[in-house]
């Protein structure tokens, strides 16, 4: 019986593409995740990155909050 | 940070031709890459030019990095002059192709590209053997740091393989 993407992903084969991947430093758990949503919710979730990537660029453009004595 | 909804939205009200194809189509694919921008493939002919001025003047576009003392104007002229832009606008940038390494002109990314319902909105997406292609022939380190689980979800969702 043929295994599911999800299966052969979280069990790749030996020399597989998948194990490359893996190999490389893929999580591909999170890729996993991704199969399981909507094309809709994987770019709503892609969104929500972004906002959350612009917001790490200006806290480091402030720099840390210096401690008030 | 691009505004997705506001692009495709203002893309899909003016009826303009176009194919997603870096990573905002990587994610359609299942891909956990975070991309910062849209980057898509358009038709290059004269009344979709006009409407892809319609769909993007709104948002002020201009050439990424340009000198803000100069000026710029995004008109129709502009795109005729040029085949591949990589602008900023006022909700992110986007870069506009009329050609993709690998792949070629927007008739050959819509031969290479599949549907997906978006914001109520039918849009056309690179398919995964596009993005396989295009990055391998676009050859830069990001790349190639995106092609190993391209190339696992192609192996995971191929029925022929276990």
């Amino acid at each position: 019986m043929k295994r599911t993407p999800e299966e052969k992903l979280l069990n790749p084969l030996p020399g597989s593409k998948i194990a490359a991947a893996r190999d490389f430093g893929i999580d591909l758990t999170l890729t996993v995740s991704q199969l399981r949503l909507t094309p809709q919710q994987r770019i709503d979730n892609l969104q929500a990155a972004m906002k959350f990537l612009a917001e790490l660029d200006r806290a480091r453009e402030t720099g840390p909050i210096k401690k008030v004595k | 940070m691009i505004d997705l909804e506001k692009a495709i939205t203002s893309l899909a009200i003016n009826n303009v031709k176009y194919v997603i194809v870096g990573g905002v189509a990587i994610t359609l694919h299942s891909s956990g890459y975070i991309t910062r921008d849209l980057d898509f493939c358009y038709a290059r002919d004269k009344e979709n030019i006009k409407r892809l001025v319609m769909a993007l003047s709104a948002f002020s576009p201009k050439p990424r990095n340009w000198d803000k003392a100069l000026p710029f104007i995004f008109d129709e002229g502009t795109l005729r002059n040029g085949t591949n832009f990589t602008f900023e606008t006022s909700i992110g940038d986007i870069d506009l192709l009329g050609e993709v390494k690998g792949i070629g002109d927007y008739e050959d990314a819509l031969a290479n590209s599949v549907s997906y319902s978006l914001y109520g909105t039918t849009v056309r997406a690179f398919t995964l053997d596009a993005l396989i292609i295009s990055k391998i022939a676009a050859d830069r380190p990001k790349d190639h740091l995106v092609l190993p689980e391209l190339e696992a979800l192609k192996e995971a969702l191929d029925p022929n393989t276990d």
